[in-house]
């Protein structure tokens, strides 16, 4: 097992998030041209007049720019939020918890990195994620459950995967890609809603609706799976690694995720409020949301492989 | 001309090339210096609540005065030393006199129930566990400067502009003996 170094990976993750708001606004002015395209094609039986075309296209470009921006603003600011509502979790202070917060504080000051949030999860699963966009609002959020039922330096190894999945923007792409889907979704949705009411006309119009409607849904689909193969089962390797490189005890994360693999009331977060505003399909999507430790069958490899990976050390 | 033009052309690729390297030397140095600053945070937490813990322990330990005035005098000269060279010397003496403290604090055993004496000390080894971290990290930083110095081609760069090999932040040799548990052998 190869596993490439936490630098290159910083570099590849940035590449692809800027990559991605690139894409973005250019995916989406191409849309609509189609768009206008096909409809055009739709309602003029013969001639083609692509002059027409061009100018209803030009004329909805500040409108489109207008909604990306707004999309985005809107969810960068209540991202955080969302996820909190989602998982019921809360912040928790250094008052509140000395154990967890001095174990995070000081696996972030070994790597130099500013601390982020801790939230918890009011769960008795076994549970931790990473997530956030900026250093203002990557959070680690632990779960009751793991808090109590591990030990100091299992749940070191535990926060320090977390970190590493921070470290390595992980997190940041993972955040962005959703935003992204999630306004495919979100289209497609008000699309398919509008002809169920009527609202586009009767006819060849509403044959252009629904095809666009459908080509949209397809895209938003092939973009979901191929940000499900870029977010791979590597960079669960690698965060591995980086566990163990920050805590210098593989064992340690190796034992924890025993304990979190064999615990019967393992149970995924109920985000499904999360996943219904930004994502497609709650069910299929789950666990793509979060670097869950109780996702770990979906995303995640097998825990044998990487407790064996752990323990080669 | 051609060929003046080529070597213009190399030579433009060699200063920018050893711009970069030198970039590269600033940043480490500067990088170590940042870490630094992660260390004095936590060293100035240390310094700190030492008055405290020298006021606590004095009433107790009648016969140990010379280690009382030891830390005293390191902490007045740690918090007197100004670069990071001089400030990793003067901590490693103060860390030695409070591991000094420590293994006599096991002969007062009133001392060691005293719930101010056990806040005190669960305070400072919060502190001195976030010192060892962020010595970690200024560790390896300042590894990274210093391959950065010696190694080819870089280190042309450094000796050119005196980038020099800079002292890791080490504890005392008897550390690792202290924080073992004392053994006793029954003969």
């Amino acid at each position: 097992m190869k596993y490439f170094g936490l630098q290159s990976q910083i570099r590849k993750n940035n590449l692809n998030s800027v990559l991605l708001l690139i894409m973005f606004p250019v995916v989406f002015l191409g849309l609509s041209w189609l768009f206008f395209f096909i409809f055009s094609m739709s309602t003029q039986e013969n001639v083609m007049n692509l002059n027409d075309v061009n100018r209803s296209f030009i004329s909805t470009i500040p409108w489109i720019t207008a909604g990306v921006g707004i999309w985005f603003l809107i969810a960068y600011f209540s991202h955080a939020a969302i996820i909190n509502t989602a998982t019921s979790s809360r912040p928790l202070e250094r008052k509140d918890d000395k154990r967890v917060y001095n174990l995070v504080e000081n696996l972030c000051i070994s790597c130099g990195m500013q601390m982020p949030r801790i939230n918890i999860i009011d769960d008795d699963s076994l549970n931790a994620f990473a997530s956030g966009i900026d250093p203002k609002t990557y959070t680690v959020s632990l779960s009751k459950g793991i808090i109590e039922k591990l030990s100091d330096d299992e749940l070191e190894a535990v926060i320090a995967h977390e970190l590493t999945h921070i470290r390595n923007r992980d997190v940041r792409l993972l955040i962005i890609s959703i935003v992204f889907v999630g306004i495919f979704a979100f289209i497609t949705e008000m699309l398919f809603r509008s002809l169920r009411f009527g609202r586009l006309g009767r006819g060849k119009k509403e044959g252009a609706g629904i095809l666009i409607a459908l080509l949209l849904a397809l895209l938003g689909y092939l973009l979901a799976s191929l940000f499900r193969f870029a977010l791979s089962r590597k960079r669960e390797f690698l965060a591995d690694a980086g566990s163990a490189e920050l805590t210098r005890r593989p064992l340690s994360l190796a034992s924890a995720l025993r304990k979190v693999s064999a615990d019967p009331t393992i149970e995924a977060v109920k985000r499904k409020d999360v996943a219904q505003m930004f994502i497609e399909n709650p069910r299929e999507e789950e666990g793509k949301s979060s670097f869950s430790f109780a996702n770990l069958f979906s995303t995640h490899p097998p825990v044998e492989k990487r407790i064996q990976l752990l323990e080669q050390y | 001309m051609g060929i003046m033009l080529i070597l213009l052309g190399l030579l433009a690729v060699v200063v920018l090339w050893a711009i970069s390297l030198y970039n590269r030397l600033v940043r480490l140095r500067n990088g170590r210096e940042q870490a630094f600053a992660d260390v004095d945070v936590q060293l100035r937490q240390r310094h700190d609540l030492i008055p405290q813990l020298v006021e606590a322990v004095r009433g107790y330990m009648v016969h140990e005065r010379g280690t009382l005035t030891e830390i005293t005098e390191a902490r007045a000269n740690a918090m007197k030393a100004t670069s990071i060279n001089e400030k990793i010397a003067a901590e490693t003496r103060l860390s030695t006199a409070l591991d000094g403290l420590r293994v006599q604090v096991e002969a007062y055993p009133d001392l060691k129930a005293s719930q101010n004496f056990l806040d005190l000390q669960n305070e400072i080894s919060d502190v001195e566990n976030k010192i060892a971290a962020a010595r970690r990290f200024f560790n390896s930083a300042t590894k990274e400067l210093n391959v950065a110095t010696e190694l080819f081609p870089s280190n042309l760069i450094a000796t050119l502009f005196n980038f020099k090999r800079e002292p890791m932040f080490e504890l005392g040799e008897n550390r690792a003996t202290i924080e073992e548990p004392p053994q006793i052998k029954f003969q």
